[in-house]
């Protein structure tokens, strides 16, 4: 089993109303993805938004090549996935918004996150992930908790600073 | 059969400020009849997902009708992108997916399921309405104007003879030409 050295903590709950509030705030106009457990409570406040269109997908690699579309005809993306679906990402987040200099906001849900604590127990879905983040060269910021979500305004102007995607990653379920 | 270069002559022909995304062994005889901003090769890019990009763009642009010009063999290799254009309908997006039955630019290999796939009865079951299988130049030249026409999305596939594309060389990296399309749409 290999041996995990990334930022486990104790984490809070995140109200999903602050992270669309946030989201709301840097003025999105899609938020693209698929819903998992972590991100339900925001996707049931997203669709019924009357500013933010929630665009769903069948696998998460179109997330990321549909974002740039619409980030290059003038929208404001947001991608919201789990984990597990950036891994499957790979060569479309590559070669669209990494290739193509989009600034992405990707709200990640840190599947498997409580498993880190136990040894040799761990889900490689939480194992695997900063350290992916890191090896593929993206900026990435960890929410813990509802005030945490001031995070993805740094991570809105860090990516339209440097016109690359960030990563905002949280543990947990939101509610 | 069709001929792929008669017919991207006559896409040309009609094309006014469409945008045009390409892909693999079309993308170079494209830009040999069109290479500006407008036209997008995803080259340099991730094969399969020009659908996706083109449903982005022609969510983000509804007064702009994009046509992208995918293989089959990209098609295949996200065939779920059919399904999500039915549930994001974009009136003004047409894909055309270009049937030769290999991956032409790595040497004509046979695509998996050469021969049997029907993108036509695929994409109807993704829930499209709007499909059109072209066979014939005489089929060509009757359903033409209607890759410049909603309602959308429209899904055609053309079913043309082999050729012997090299790896498209596009005229500048795609961060450049990324660039470009977005100043071209005015951002
Ligand atoms: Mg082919």
């Amino acid at each position: 089993m290999r041996k995990y050295a990334g930022s486990w903590c104790k984490i809070n709950m995140i109200e999903a109303a602050a992270v669309l509030s946030e989201i709301r705030k840097n003025g999105a106009t899609h938020v693209v993805g698929i819903p998992d457990n972590g991100s339900r409570a925001l996707y049931r406040m997203l669709w019924t938004d009357p500013d933010i269109r929630v665009v769903s997908v069948t696998r998460e690699g179109e997330a990321f090549a549909l974002a740039a579309g619409l980030f290059l005809g003038g929208a404001r993306p947001t991608v919201l996935i789990q984990n597990t679906g950036f891994y499957d990402s790979g060569d479309a987040f590559r070669g669209t918004v990494v290739n193509m200099a989009i600034p992405l906001v990707m709200i990640m849900g840190y599947r498997g996150y409580e498993t880190m604590s136990g040894a040799g127990t761990a889900d490689t879905a939480a194992t695997f992930f900063e350290p992916v983040l890191k090896a593929w060269d993206v900026p990435c910021y960890v929410m813990r908790s509802s005030s945490d979500s001031r995070l993805i305004s740094a991570a809105f102007s860090r990516s339209g600073a440097d016109s690359l995607p960030v990563a905002v990653i949280y543990p947990g379920e939101m509610r | 059969m069709l001929d792929k270069y008669a017919c991207l002559r006559k896409l040309f022909s009609l094309r006014r400020d469409e945008i045009v995304v390409t892909t693999m062994s079309v993308a170079a005889p494209w830009a040999r009849l069109s290479d500006g901003p407008l036209d997008f090769a995803m080259v340099e890019s991730s094969m399969g997902q020009a659908p996706a990009f083109g449903l982005g763009l022609a969510l983000a642009r509804p007064e702009r009708r994009v046509i992208v010009l995918n293989g089959d063999g990209s098609t295949l290799m996200c065939l779920g992108t059919l399904v999500t254009m039915a549930q994001n309908p974009a009136d003004n997006l047409i894909l055309v997916i270009v049937e030769n039955g290999t991956y032409e630019v790595t040497g004509n290999q046979p695509i998996p399921g050469a021969g049997l796939v029907d993108f036509e009865t695929l994409a109807r079951g993704a829930g499209l309405a709007h499909v059109h299988t072209i066979e014939d130049a005489g089929d060509f030249d009757a359903c033409l104007p209607l890759h410049f026409k909603g309602p959308g999305p429209r899904v055609f596939t053309w079913k043309v003879r082999g050729a012997e594309e090299p790896v498209p060389k596009p005229r500048a990296y795609i961060r450049q030409r990324a660039l470009e399309l977005r100043q071209a749409l005015g951002q």
